[in-house]
Formats: C-alpha cells, structure tokens, sequence
C-alpha cells in the first residue's frame, strides 16, 4: 500500500518534469533566434533555463531511484545469494542513503526558509525570485527520501521485479 | 573516507547516495555536523544554479531521439556498405563514426549507447570477434569526452583557472590522434588477423548508383546534423548550451522529415533522457558533497600536505599524479576524480616552474579515457554490457578493451614527451 | 583559543583572492594564541553565491566578499560594494572611516547576523572589452553587455545597451562564440588574467558603471561576540591595514596591466560629455532604485551627504585634492522618498 502510494507519486513526477526538457531546449532556441533573426534577445531567458534545469534534474532523482537508473557497481554483489543480497543492500540503504538524504531534507528545509524570509532575488535588470527554486530542492529530497523508504520496503518484502 | 567509499560502491549501492552517505557519515565522524551545511550550499550552488550542466539533458535527449526512430540504423548500415573495400570496414565505421559523434556530444553514456546499439549486433552476425567487437565500441564510444565538445572539459575548465576554449582546442588534437590510433590498430589487426575481421560478402556488395542513393538518403542527415553543431560551435554562433539545444531540436527535425515520428517515442525517449539526466546528475551531486566535506574536515590540507612533502622532482610528482588518477579511475568516474583531485593537485602544479597548466589538465584528460575501461568499475564495460546479448561473455568485453588501453596509455606518453600536441593549437588560435 | 573557518568568494585563479589572503595573513600574526583562522580559496568549501548563507548560518565562521553579490537580498548591498559614476576610493575610505560608512554596513549586514569589516578597496573598474570600437553613447545601441548589478543594468537600459547576467567564467566562452558583444568584469590586472585580451579587439575606459569597489569579512555575530574586545581589536587593525594596501597594491598592478593591454588592444575614452551625460542618467538610476529600496535609500542618502561635506573642503584644496566632487543625485530628492 504504502510502496504503491510512493511509486505512483514519483511515477508521476517524473512523467510530468521529464517534459520540462523540451521547454528549456524552447527556451534556449527562442533566444537564439531572437538573437541572429532579431537581434533582441531576451532579458529572461538565461535566469529561467537555469532554474527549469535545475529544477528538472532535482525533481527526478526519486523517479531514476524508482527505475533504479543510479549507476551501482554489482560486479561483487551478483555473487550473492539472494538473502544475503538483500541484506547487503538493506544495509547500503541505512548506511549511505538514509543518512544523506534525512540531512539533504532538512538542511535544504532550513535553506529554502531562509530564503524564503528574505525574499531573495536575482540581481540584475530583472529580479527573479529565488526561493520557489530552493523549495523544490527540498521538496525534491523528500520525494528521493521517500522513494528510498519504498524501495527498501521492496527489497524486505521481496517485490522487487528483477529489472535491468 | 575512502575505505567508507569502496565499501558503499563494493555493496552495490547508487555511486550518487555512496558519495553523499560518506560525506554526512565523515562529518558526524570529525565531530563536526556543522559542516553538513556546505553540502546543501554546493549542491545549490554547484549543481543547481549551473547554467553549463544544461548540456546534459540536452544532448542525451538529442542522442535519444535519433537513436529510439532508428535514423542511426540507416546510417550505419550504408556507411558499412561503402566501407565493405576496406578490411576491417565495420570496425574502422565504428572509429570513424564515434569520431563524429565525439565531435557533437561529450556524453559517454550517450555514445556508447547509441554505438552500441546500432553496430554490436551487425558486427557480431558478419563475423567480427566478440572481443574486438565490444573493444573497439568502448573505447571509440569514449572519445566524446575528450574531443570537444566535451561536458568534462567544460567541468575541468569551471574548476581550474584555464578557460573553455583553450581547454577545449588543447585536447582536440590529442583526442583526434587517439581516435585516429584506435583506426590504425583495428586495419593492422584486420590485416594481420583476417579471422577477427571478415570483409563484406560478394554478393552483399550493391551497385555504385543504390550505394550513393543509400548514402544520401541515410546517411548524410545525421552527419548533416553533426557538422552543423561543430559548424555552429566553431563560427561563433552558439555556445555549447546552446548548440546542444540546436542540436536536440534538429535531430528532432530528422526524425520527423524520416517520417519516423511516434508521439510514443517522442514521449519514451523524454522519460528516458529524465532517468539518464538524474543519474548523472545525482552523481554531480554525492561527489560535491563528497569533495566539500573532505575539503573543510582537513582532507584537502592533508593531502596537498603529503604530496608537498615529498621530496620528489616535479617529473616524478607528475607521474605519481597521473598514476593516481589511473588508479582512482578503475573505481570512481570522472566526475568524482576531477571533482577530487582538482582541489589537490592544481595548486600544486601552479607553483611547478615551467609546468603548462593546461598541458597538465588534457594530459589527465587523456588518462581518465582509461577511467572508462578499467575494471572493475569501467563505466563504459557497464553500458556495453547491458546492450549486449548474452552470449558476449563479460570477461571477452574486458580483454576487448585492453589493447585500447595501452593505446591510451601510449598517447599519454606522447603527450607527455610532446607538450606541443596540446599547447600548439590554443597558441596558434589565441596567441 | 578560537579557530575559525574562513573561505571567500574568489577562486584561487584571481588575482582578487590577494587582498584575502593579505588580511588572513595579518590577523593570524596579530592574534596569535587568541585566535587562528584557516582559510579556504573559493569554491573548495561552498560555492561563491553562497558564501553569505554559510557564514549566516554559523556552518563557517567568515567568509571574504563583495557586498555586491548579495543585492538579491537587500538593494542596500550594492552601494556597499559599488557606485555607478559616484565614489572613487578615497570617498568609499573616507565614508567607512570618518562619516558614519563603517556603521551602516554593520547595520545591514547585522540583519543577516553577521560583523563586517571592510579590508579592501579598488578603485575604479576596467569597462566594456568589445570586439566592436565604443567611443560615443550611441556605439552602446543595442549592444549585448555582460554587465553586473541593478543600478547597472539598469543604466546601461538607459543608455541602449542590453544587460546580460552571466557566471564570471562562462565571460571568455560568451565572448569568444560572440554570444555577448561585450563585457566588464573587474579592474585591469584581473582582466588579463582572465584572458580578455584574447577574446577583444577593443576597451573602453572609464569603467562608469562601477567607480569604485569595497571588499570585506563577513563575521558570524556569535563567533565575533566570543572574541575578546581585543582580539576584536586585533582584527580591526587588520582590516584597516589590509584596506591600505589593496589600494596601493591594486592601483600599481593595474597600471602594469594597463601597459599590457595598451599592447594588446585599442582602447577607446568617452569624452568629458558623454561621461556627463552618464552622470545625470546614474543619478536617476540611483534615485530610482533607493525610492524602492528603504535600506538602499538610506545608505545612499549617506553617501550624498559625505560628498556634500567633503565637496567644500575638497573643492578649496584644488588643484591638490583627492578626486573630483561628482555632481551626484540630489539629497533632498533621496529625503523626499525615504
Ligand atoms: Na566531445
Ligand atoms: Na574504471
């Protein structure tokens, strides 16, 4: 129930941000053309590619975690048997992921509210806000924390498909 | 630290969360959990807030659009054609493909994928040896990164004091002559050992006027499309975010004017470039963690310590360098090896007299190729062995790429003796 | 015995990371047994937009800067760290030390918790490097400029050109590919080193986007408060000395670079005129941008009142004084706004 609950949050996300792509890849070809056709290039789109992709990667941690897309090295663990492979990895999700991602949470929390309280912007001609970027972050974490929550669930529960 | 490190990648956890699990593990170690701040700033600042990782996404989605509508299929299969003269043709098709392709992209992933994908299999089924089969589509797959464009010059250059464009016309001649290498030993060896390389059947052979038609038809937009984002790169039109951009939008164009497009596909190959983008991202992300903590917790002092304090002649320094990157490179990726050693090594090199910085940077540049295919975690052995059929033992991919290797590692030695192989083009472009 | 954690926002491979390591060095001599700073280049810690929120948050205990950088978060900033065609150094020294400057900056820097003190000074800035000869306004009509800052931006709209954000280190690339027409980025001596030279034919002096520019030490308040009065003494001297010789330093490795580009490109000077025109567009720009900014209003109004004092002194010792008396914006126009 839970596992299902969290897949289809990040299954989600991720087939909603994964468009975003075509958008800064708009964005940036508009600027150019506005550019060399126009000569008027816009004053915008450098600051909002750069948050749309960062925003975009960020989002879809949790979702490549879900595909188990993260490069991991098996070249000792394939040898395993299958109790004792679910151990080990059991084991690589309370010793690196959880601790990473719990801190990745909560200091991006304590991040994005600073900004937040601040109102930051961009500097320049044009004054972008800068908080809903690192509320995604920390939005994102979650999404990544929670997703781990699922897949270990997965892995103790034996329902994991054996994908690629 | 490091132990922590090889044994999270030993356990068959993400490289991503075993880079950021050590990092928070060695701060609350050191007794110093204050530092876990930094991660949250780098991550922001280094990953985030990074207008020149763009590139990334845009050309896995480009190599992902060609490849997912099968245009490279076609491509591939007249430049085969046209090469069935050639002893070795396919194989030597492959060299000189991934030459092009390094030239547009500096994605490993992306062109050992689509290398892979489109000439494993013909290759295997004329009779090509597994070995070099598998070989000869790592190791050319890998000259992405070091022919420029390339997205680890671009990271070496925001690292270091050097500048993208001379970074980038640096390693260009080193790179070009590496892939040229690859060239010579795949003709010798198909001359010396016919068995490995069979030339086309005769009766395969088509006709001059259906090989040229072929040729226009298939194979000229791609390579269209990959002259036209150097074309653009180097007249000064794009930057390399934007020619990537360019270059998505038009392999997108040559899908579609195929007639190839499928919403399905278009769809697919976007959810695609989403997992591969974040993967190699969060790899982005786990190593700056990783590199802030070992910075402030005394890691980087240490070691720049260490290496000040041995009493070694700068050639000896210099080889011990570029051994440790050989050695690092058979465990982490590039990534986390120049996000590493760039901290520690660069200001070391600095106060060498006489020592080119940017020789110092492409000479690491050409030994993190070998960071590829040394086992036991090559990252290039890892994406061939997942698109290869099962028959292809993965002990025939890693004797494959060893001959590769020491090709790498004569180059190495080349430009080692020859620093003008690097510093001759920057010089002559800017003086 | 305190130690402290220093980084700042210059990578090892600019030459402004001197004026840094210039003021480390001195406090760590002076101070010695009280307190020791270890001191990070930029980038090896946190990257430079966020060296502010690392020493805000106490996760390090100083962090070298230009106030500039953090206008994102209060306007006030960037006449703490610049002027368009306003201060030259010797005004930004005199303000800090005798007419109330050292005040304020502790007053906005205090709302983030944090102690400043300034320790490095530069006068004025390079200018536009082009690939294209500026000599008059008109040569600026729809130019693309990497330009930093507000009021900057917002004067070079005024003047016709384009304003273009964009990482110091992606300038070279920008400019070599002509994605940009031109750019400023620091004074002579960093220029070069950057590699300018190769990417430009011409520059165009003087920098009136940024007449001057103040450097400085972001302190954690409570790392400071755990200092003795005279550790924090120590430092202030420190500080002071340091601002010194930047100055000095700054101006003899600029007249070197100077003499280097002069080989290398064409430089161009706008005329008494043009840069008077210039002046009258700054003032609006300045007003403009303090009418909607409290806090930048209120350092502003400071800054026209130092130069109002010190403009009747100044004026009488001619042709022996310190630099010109700017005809600035106007200080009542700052009051009726505030
Ligand atoms: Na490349
Ligand atoms: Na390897």
């Amino acid at each position: 129930m839970i596992i299902r609950a969290i897949d289809a949050v990040n299954e989600t996300v991720g087939r909603v941000v994964s468009i975003i792509a075509v958008v800064f890849a708009a964005i940036i070809i508009y600027d150019v053309i506005l550019r060399y056709v126009f000569e008027e290039p816009t004053r915008w789109a450098f600051d909002v590619t750069k948050q749309l992709f960062g925003f975009y990667f960020v989002m879809l941690g949790g979702y490549a975690l879900r595909h188990r897309a993260h490069v991991q090295v098996d070249i000792l663990t394939e040898r395993l048997g299958p109790n004792a492979l679910r151990v080990v990895e059991v084991l690589g999700y309370i010793i690196f992921f959880f601790p990473f991602t719990w801190v990745f949470v909560t200091r991006s929390w304590e991040f994005a509210l600073r900004s937040w309280n601040q109102g930051e912007t961009t500097y320049g001609a044009i004054q972008m806000p800068v908080y809903p970027l690192k509320m995604a972050m920390c939005v994102a974490a979650g999404l990544l924390l929670i997703q781990g929550v699922s897949e270990v669930l997965k892995i103790l529960l034996g329902q994991r498909p054996e994908q690629e | 630290m490091f132990g922590l490190l090889v044994l999270g990648l030993f356990m068959g956890h993400p490289l991503a969360f075993v880079l950021g699990g050590t990092a928070v593990l060695t701060a609350v170690i050191a007794g110093k959990p204050m530092v876990l701040g930094i991660v949250i700033n780098r991550i922001f600042g280094d990953v985030l807030d990074n207008f020149t990782l763009i590139a990334i996404p845009l050309f896995v989605l480009m190599a992902r659009f060609l490849s997912d509508s099968g245009v490279t299929d076609r491509m591939f299969e007249s430049l085969r054609l046209l090469l069935s003269r050639v002893r070795g043709g396919l194989a030597l098709a492959v060299v000189f493909i991934s030459i092009l392709l390094a030239a547009t992209t500096g994605i490993i992933g992306a062109s050992i994928t689509v290398m892979g994908v489109m000439a494993l299999r013909p290759m295997l089924q004329y009779g090509y040896a597994p070995t070099l089969t598998t070989g000869v589509i790592a190791a050319s797959g890998c000259l992405g990164i070091l022919i420029p464009p390339s997205i680890m010059l671009i990271l070496m250059a925001s690292y270091s004091p050097l500048s993208v464009g001379e970074l980038f016309a640096g390693s260009m001649i080193p790179g070009v002559l590496l892939g040229l290498s690859y060239a010579l030993y795949v003709y010798v060896i198909s001359v010396l050992r016919p068995d490995l390389a069979p030339a086309v059947e005769p009766d395969e052979k088509i006709g001059r006027g259906a090989l040229l038609r072929m040729l226009a038809f298939e194979a000229m937009p791609p390579l269209v499309l990959i002259f036209g984002i150097l074309g653009s790169l180097l007249a000064g039109i794009a930057t390399a975010t934007e020619a990537s951009a360019i270059g998505a939008a038009l392999a997108l164009v040559i899908v579609i004017v195929r007639g190839r497009f499928e919403w399905a596909t278009f769809y697919s190959a976007l959810l695609e470039t989403g997992r591969t983008s974040a993967m190699i991202l969060f790899i982005v992300v786990g190593a700056t963690a990783f590199t802030g903590v070992f910075n402030i917790t005394g890691g980087l002092r240490a070691t720049q310590e260490i290496i000040r304090g041995l009493d070694m002649e700068p050639w000896m320094l210099l080889t011990m360098m570029m051994f440790i990157v050989f050695l690092l490179g058979a465990f982490l990726d590039w990534t986390g090896i120049v996000l590493l050693s760039f901290p520690i090594f660069l200001p070391i090199v600095q106060e060498m007299e006489g020592v080119s910085l940017l020789w110092f940077v492409v000479l690491m540049a050409v030994v993190l190729q070998t960071s590829f295919l040394t086992p036991p975690f090559g990252y290039a052995l890892f994406y061939l062995r997942a698109i290869a059929p099962r028959d292809v033992r993965t002990g025939q991919i890693v004797v494959g790429v060893l001959p590769f290797i020491v090709l790498i590692v004569v180059m190495c030695l080349l430009v080692a003796l020859y620093p003008s192989l690097v510093t001759w083009l920057p010089a002559a472009l800017y003086g | 015995q305190q130690s402290w954690t220093m980084t700042t926002t210059w990578p090892s491979s600019l030459e402004l990371i001197e004026t840094d390591k210039k003021f480390v060095e001195l406090a760590n001599k002076l101070t010695a047994g009280e307190l020791s700073i270890e001191f990070f280049e930029g980038g090896a810690l946190v990257p430079a937009g966020e060296v502010f929120g690392a020493v805000e948050s106490g996760t390090i205990q100083a962090g070298g800067d230009w106030p500039g950088y953090w206008a994102g978060r209060d306007a006030a900033f960037s006449p703490l760290a610049t002027t368009p065609s306003l201060f030259n150094a010797v005004d930004y020294v005199n303000w800090i030390q005798q007419w109330g400057g050292a005040d304020l900056y502790n007053e906005i820097y205090g709302n983030y918790g944090m102690v400043y003190l300034p320790y490095g000074v530069t006068n004025n800035e390079s200018g536009f490097r082009t690939n294209e000869p500026i000599v008059t306004l008109d040569d600026l009509q729809g130019k693309r400029l990497r330009l930093s800052g507000l009021e900057q931006g917002k004067l070079l709209e005024r003047l016709g050109g384009n304003q273009v954000s964009m990482a110091g280190g992606e300038i070279y690339q920008a400019l070599e590919r002509g994605v940009i027409d031109g750019a400023e980025f620091s004074t002579p001596n960093v220029d070069w080193s950057a590699g300018f030279q190769q990417v430009t034919d011409y520059w165009a002096t003087p920098g009136w986007h940024q007449s001057a520019s103040i450097f400085g030490v972001m302190i954690n308040k409570a790392s400071w408060d755990a200092l003795s009065p005279e550790t924090q003494e120590k430092l202030q001297i420190a500080a002071d000395a340091t601002l010194l010789w930047s100055l000095a330093f700054t101006e003899k490795r600029a007249t070197e670079a100077y003499a280097e580009f002069n080989e290398a490109v064409e430089i161009n000077r706008y005329d008494d005129e043009t840069l008077a025109q210039v002046q009258s567009m700054a003032n609006e720009v300045i007003i403009e941008t303090a009418c909607e900014n409290p806090n930048s209003a209120k350092v502003y109004l400071s800054m026209i009142e130092y130069l109002e004092d010190y403009a009747q002194w100044r004026d009488a010792s001619a042709p022996y004084n310190l630099g010109r008396s700017p005809d600035g914006p106007d200080a009542q126009a700052l009051r009726d706004c505030m």
